[in-house]
């Protein structure tokens, strides 16, 4: 089935939040950030400001009628800064105008006065002094000092990955108004409307159920939509409670790079020890990861990381510690893949070490090791359905991996200024959020006396095609045409206490959900139906929008049997509600079962380096995923060439750097790269593995958001491996993203020079 | 000490009082930049009309042909067509995403040819036909690259799908016969995060085939 928004799509016609109908008197606002990384406020100049024609209000911290407060389990992030100042573009002030010109005309009217504190920008730094936004984690299995002395093979080193902008091309978008009864209503650019509202309930000082948040569709979000839609949503209706009055707030796209947070950076030691036969019997890591200014996601994002530090590999000894640093640049947030990619490019990048200095390929180091069924990760978790080892022989075989080296090898050999790599990449990732209270959805149907019916539930569109799925899980259960399901907008009105549509499990949890509401409409439709025919239950179904007895069509069609339904008086409204079994984690002891199931693959990525300029090109990617019985495999599809696609530009071109002072140095399209039509991959050939699905999916269809972005990780090293071919002197400093310019440094470093 | 959202206030000041010098201009200097910062190939020198007087402060008029309407607007000469449409017209199809003429997700077509529409002035556009999503349908009838976009599922979040679509067509129009590179070249300025590039290709060859048909 194809998405059910291409169509508006195509046309223009969806409508994303700065395209809903302004409302009359609406009023538009400029949020006025941090001139400096870290300082402490010593006085304001808003006169001038507020005198600009035009300009309605400006806010402070002290407009604020409930609590000054957004963060999340951390309460360590203001709305609007009160005394201290953490990072450059931190909300300080909200100016609302009659139009969005003069709001960012009067943003430079506004004057702060602060006394500048010395600024940490670098994690390295932030350890050093123990500045840490929480306390680090540590997760163990077996022994690693004992297993270091029986290795044959040692191996240390260094690894990073830098930030990541989501670049979602919609940006940070919220439109507040007050509602009727003392309510107010938020529309907002978010993953998680409920966590909306429920912050912006604390914010107004008002209960949670005055207000309500919706979410239409989002143009892209990638995890920049989750903790951090709530400040600018706060924000609006901040403005929109004082002034009585709607009020806009789009955030301009210089004001959302340099305003938020992104995937956060991670520098990673690791310590790597082989058997002769290239097993690892020991990994140790520890992990930096760069925070910023608040905490927001991170907790989760340093737990994933831990996760999956061993990505699809078993290793008998293991020890992983992360810590979360807090540096004065934006709080840094989820990003598919939630801490994952960084802590799988740190492993990547050991083996790699290993394979270069024993002169081996990387594949038999990887492939040695993969895991098989029944296999421990170091929280406690046992590998089933382990599909590592499938995907990876699937791999060689349908893609000829072997013949595939000799041809770059060949090529390498005839060519002397362009030069290929080729690199392998597994990947195990475990779907449900880590976090155990969060893996629960609801759903609300409704059947109109038409026949026609409207889907609620927690999951927000974004591009993801979970509106297409939960139709097609609807339309199935109930036996009709997914026509004639309308997925409503998310909305905290009609579905509460929502999580997030994050994790990859939108589509499970909330699909589940639906299912269970089908159930229940579908048994008393049964029911219904059998009276009407004077049939025993059994003998009736409902299937391809008929009544069916004894398997054959009755007249009773969809259409009839809604409006009889409601003449008898049966209900034609379900919530469905649904919380996934078995899970548990005990964060004391660091053990558990907190994954539903894993999404299994591997990918191989061909590089192309122009050495002479340190241009490259991906020549081709090729995939075995494991999307278990797809439910739509168009969209799967689409979402794995999306997340190779996000993987390569984030360790290729995608660097956001920052200025001694604090300063995001990539604030706009033009100067942060992400790949264009030219980046992109010639060709991206990914074929499903073919294995049976878990029943933890809905209907045994994976999961499929975020994995596919660690494929990506095989282009670091396939590029690596072409600068080898080139320059046998270079040394990997294995640092993320290798832009071209320091591929060309690379292709002519010099023996001596420091590793790059 | 020295405030420094100043600093950071003049800085952002030049950029508004560019735009508006840049505005006093000749009238060929103005058509001319605009071509040049478009980057396309809509506007040449000797297409220009008659040069603007001094326009602001205050409103101006512009009246144009917006998809085979004539349509008459009142706007600040600051106003970029791109505004022009959305808030003006309420035509919410054309996106703005980085404001700069760097992502192609406001492309409309300017007297048939693709424009950035973010970084050209609704006052440049006086006189002048714009195409843009909404009016590329005849009706119900979809543009074959429309057709071939749902077919063949080069839409995901759907925000750059509108200035996709206008600059495939408008490659269509120009080179019924395309290959692969011509559609890169026709969209390489067209930003896509959600990933859509090979669906995008492939979309495109299909529908220059159907449309030869
Ligand atoms: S919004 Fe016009 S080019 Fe990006
Ligand atoms: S479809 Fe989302 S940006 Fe292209």
């Amino acid at each position: 089935m194809k998405n059910i928004h291409a169509s508006g799509h195509v046309r223009g016609q969806s409508v994303f939040l700065d395209d809903l109908p302004v409302h009359e008197g609406t009023l538009y606002a400029a949020v006025f950030g941090s001139p400096v990384a870290h300082g402490r406020i010593t006085g304001a100049d808003l006169e001038r400001a507020r005198a600009l024609p035009g300009v309605v209000a400006v806010f402070s911290h002290e407009d604020i009628p409930g609590k000054n407060q957004i963060g999340g389990n951390i309460r360590d992030e203001p709305l609007l800064a009160e005394r201290e100042l953490h990072y450059i573009g931190q909300p300080v002030f909200l100016i609302v105008a009659e139009d969005e010109w003069t709001a960012r005309r009067a943003r430079l009217l506004a004057g702060l006065q602060y006394e500048a504190l010395p600024a940490i920008t670098d994690v390295e730094e932030a350890w050093g002094r123990e500045q840490f936004l929480f306390p680090p984690r540590t997760f163990r299995l077996g022994s690693v000092d004992e297993a270091w002395e029986h290795c044959v093979y040692h191996f240390e080193g260094e690894a990073e990955t830098g930030a990541q902008e989501h670049l979602y091309l919609e940006p940070q978008a919220s439109y507040a108004f007050p509602a009727p009864h003392g309510g107010m209503k938020i529309c907002s650019s978010a993953q998680g409307p409920a966590e909306v509202q429920h912050v912006a309930a604390r914010v107004l000082g008002l209960p949670v159920h005055r207000i309500e948040v919706e979410a239409t569709q989002l143009g892209g979000a990638f995890g920049g939509k989750e903790g951090q839609a709530t400040a600018w949503a706060c924000l609006a209706a901040l403005a929109a409670w004082r002034l009585q009055r709607p009020v806009k707030l789009v955030l301009p796209r210089q004001d959302d790079m340099r305003m938020t947070g992104k995937r956060l950076p991670c520098r990673a030691r690791f310590r790597i020890g082989l058997s002769r036969a290239l097993k690892i019997l020991t990994y140790e890591a520890t992990f930096l990861l760069d925070g910023g200014a608040a905490a927001g996601l991170s907790p989760g994002i340093l737990e994933r990381a831990l996760f999956h530090a061993t990505n699809s590999y078993y290793i008998p000894n293991v020890r992983a510690t992360a810590f979360c640093c807090r540096t004065n640049l934006p709080p840094n947030t989820a990003f598919r893949g939630f801490g994952a990619p960084q802590a799988m490019f740190a492993l990547e990048a050991a083996i790699a070490r290993a394979a270069y200095e024993l002169g081996i390929p990387a594949r038999r180091i990887q492939e040695a090791n993969l895991l098989k069924e029944g296999d421990e990760f170091p929280y406690g978790q046992r590998a089933r359905q382990a599909h590592a080892r499938q995907c990876w022989a699937r791999a060689e075989a349908d893609f000829d991996i072997r013949k595939k080296e000799k041809e770059v090898e060949a090529f390498n050999h005839q060519n002397a200024s362009t030069k290929k790599g080729l690199a392998m990449m597994p990947v195990c990732f475990g779907i449900s959020f880590t976090k155990t209270s969060m893996n629960q959805a609801s759903a609300l149907l409704h059947i109109y006396q038409d026949g026609s019916v409207g889907l609620s539930s927690g999951a927000v569109e974004m591009g993801q095609g979970v509106s297409t799925k939960l139709a097609q899980l609807a339309a199935m259960a109930l036996g009709v045409q997914a026509e004639r399901i309308r997925v409503e907008t998310t909305d905290t009105a009609r579905v509460a206490n929502s999580s997030p549509t994050a994790a990859s499990s939108g589509a499970d949890l909330n699909g589940k959900a639906v299912q269970h509401a089908c159930a229940q409409l579908r048994r008393r439709l049964l029911e219904t139906a059998a009276s009407i025919l004077r049939a025993p239950l059994a003998e009736v179904d409902l299937h391809a929008e008929q009544v069916w007895r004894n398997g054959r069509p009755t007249a009773l069609s969809w259409e009839k049997l809604a409006p009889e339904a409601l003449q008898r008086r049966v209900n034609l409204s379900a919530q469905g509600y649904y919380a996934t079994p078995l899970i548990c984690f005990d964060r004391e002891k660091e053990k558990g079962h907190p994954f539903a199931y894993y999404v299994y693959g591997t990918a191989a990525v061909t590089m192309a380096v122009d050495c002479i300029r340190g241009t490259y090109a991906t020549e081709e990617v090729c995939i075995i995923h494991d999307f278990g019985d797809s439910l739509n495999p168009d969209i799967d599809q689409g979402q794995v060439e999306g997340g190779v696609v996000q993987g390569i530009g984030w360790m290729t071109s995608e660097e956001v750097g920052c200025s001694p002072d604090g300063r995001l140095l990539a604030d706009s399209l033009s100067t942060y790269k992400i790949p264009d039509i030219y980046a992109a991959p010639d060709v991206i050939d990914c074929r499903p593995l073919g294995a049976e699905g878990p029943g933890m999916a809905a209907l045994r269809s994976k999961a499929v958001g975020e994995p596919p972005l660690m494929y990506g990780i095989a282009a670091y090293f396939a590029l690596i491996q072409a600068i080898r071919a080139f320059n046998p002197h270079y040394r990997p400093g294995f640092r993320a993203p290798m832009t071209p310019e320091k591929v060309l440094m690379a292709l002519y470093q010099d023996e001596n020079a420091a590793a790059l | 000490m020295k405030n420094p959202s100043e600093e950071q206030s003049s800085m952002q000041e030049k950029k508004g009082v560019s735009r508006r010098a840049f505005l006093r201009g000749a009238g060929l200097t103005t058509a001319g930049t605009v071509a040049l910062s478009a980057g396309l190939l809509s506007f040449k020198l000797e297409d220009a009309k008659a040069p603007p007087a001094i326009l602001g402060p205050g409103e101006a008029e512009v009246r144009f042909v917006v998809n085979g309407q004539a349509r008459t607007i009142w706007v600040e000469p600051r106003t970029t067509l791109a505004e022009a449409l959305r808030e003006h017209l309420s035509l919410t199809g054309a996106k703005v995403v980085c404001d700069r003429g760097s992502c192609s997700a406001c492309t409309v077509w300017v007297d048939g040819k693709p424009v950035n529409s973010c970084i050209t002035l609704a006052v440049d556009v006086s006189g002048r036909e714009v195409t843009t999503i909404e009016g590329l349908a005849q009706g119900d009838e979809l543009h074959p690259v429309q057709e071939a976009f749902i077919e063949h599922d080069a839409s995901m979040c759907g925000f750059c799908t509108p200035g996709m679509v206008m600059s495939c067509a408008a490659l269509l129009k120009r080179n019924p016969n395309p290959g692969l590179e011509d559609v890169k070249l026709a969209t390489s300025g067209n930003l896509c995060r959600c990933g859509t590039y090979p669906k995008v290709f492939e979309a495109t060859l299909a529908a220059a085939k159907k449309m030869k048909k």
